[in-house]
């Protein structure tokens, strides 16, 4: 996104937010959010991405005292919502623990019979495209709830590699994973996708 | 042979073009014979898409109004709590 900012102005704006002027924090939420957002998405889902942002203008309000303008406002903030996400990252890994030995979701993997053979097939048949689909609000609602409710690293892995397009290689040395686990990770993300838009698509409850 | 729940297993490796060259092809020896595994992996096709469209977008008022009413918040406290230390 362009910044309608120039150097002078942002010297000024600086000052002002160094005083605490809300109409200047303002301005500066109004110009720098949407960038900090896709920074933030860049690790997260929609929900957390927007609550990282918020907790960054709120951490900003002291920090700017200490910034000496060395970068750019923007590059500042930049980073330190891009730090946040990282951290949040590092101290869920240890929370929630993906069973890597596993390929399947239990819940998928109950519907195969003995032989291998499917015992519950598939139910949906998909014949709107993706942007036709979410056109449906409650079933974008539906997605972001069951992106925030996955264990943080599939999700991660998710939005790092399928939504920003990442290089499976730059995705396992940000989320510090092997990529024998990073294609676990994915594939367990994208079966839980599957059977969540399944239940929305049959019986329209998330 | 390759069962459905094999296919099952390495449904994403298939999509993304991870498989070796024999295992691909027992892949889609099996699609061409079983529907409902021609339809997972659509399905799952379709719920990567889904993924994708669903990630993109900018923030919207109601974000910026939530920033705004948080920093205005804690300006009001840490003022309040500056004029106190004077
Ligand atoms: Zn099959």
């Amino acid at each position: 996104m362009d910044t309608v900012v120039n150097p002078e102005t942002e010297v000024s704006l600086i000052d002002e937010l160094k005083r605490g002027d809300s109409s200047a924090f303002k301005k500066a939420v109004r110009e720098y959010s949407p960038g900090m957002l896709a920074v933030a998405r860049f690790y997260l889902d929609h929900s957390s991405a927007e609550e990282i942002v918020q907790d960054c203008w709120v951490t900003v309000i002291d920090a700017i005292q200490k910034f000496e303008g060395r970068s750019g406002l923007k590059t500042w903030l930049h980073r330190i919502v891009a730090n946040r996400c990282k951290n949040k990252l590092r101290s869920s890994k240890r929370e929630v623990a993906t069973d890597f030995s596993e390929n399947l979701e239990p819940e998928l993997a109950e519907r195969f019979n003995a032989t291998g053979r499917w015992d519950l097939p598939p139910k949906l048949r998909f014949d709107e495209s993706a942007d036709t689909l979410l056109e449906n609000g409650a079933l974008s609602d539906c997605l972001d709830k069951h992106l925030s409710a996955l264990p943080e690293t599939q999700r991660s892995a998710l939005m790092l590699y399928e939504a920003h397009q990442h290089k499976s290689e730059d995705v396992c040395n940000i989320l510090d994973v092997s990529a024998s686990n990073l294609r676990v990770l994915l594939h367990r993300a994208r079966q839980k996708i599957f059977l969540m838009v399944e239940t929305f698509q049959e019986t329209g409850e998330c | 042979m390759l069962m459905c729940r094999d296919l099952a297993e390495i449904a994403s490796d298939y999509i993304d073009g991870e498989l070796n060259v024999q295992k691909n092809l027992s892949v889609k020896m099996h699609l061409m014979m079983c529907r409902d595994c021609r339809s997972f992996i659509g399905n799952l096709r379709a719920s990567t898409e889904l993924m994708k469209a669903h990630s993109s977008g900018n923030p919207d008022e109601e974000l910026m109004r939530r920033i705004d009413e948080r920093v205005a918040e804690a300006l009001k406290s840490r003022n309040a709590h500056d004029s106190n230390n004077e």
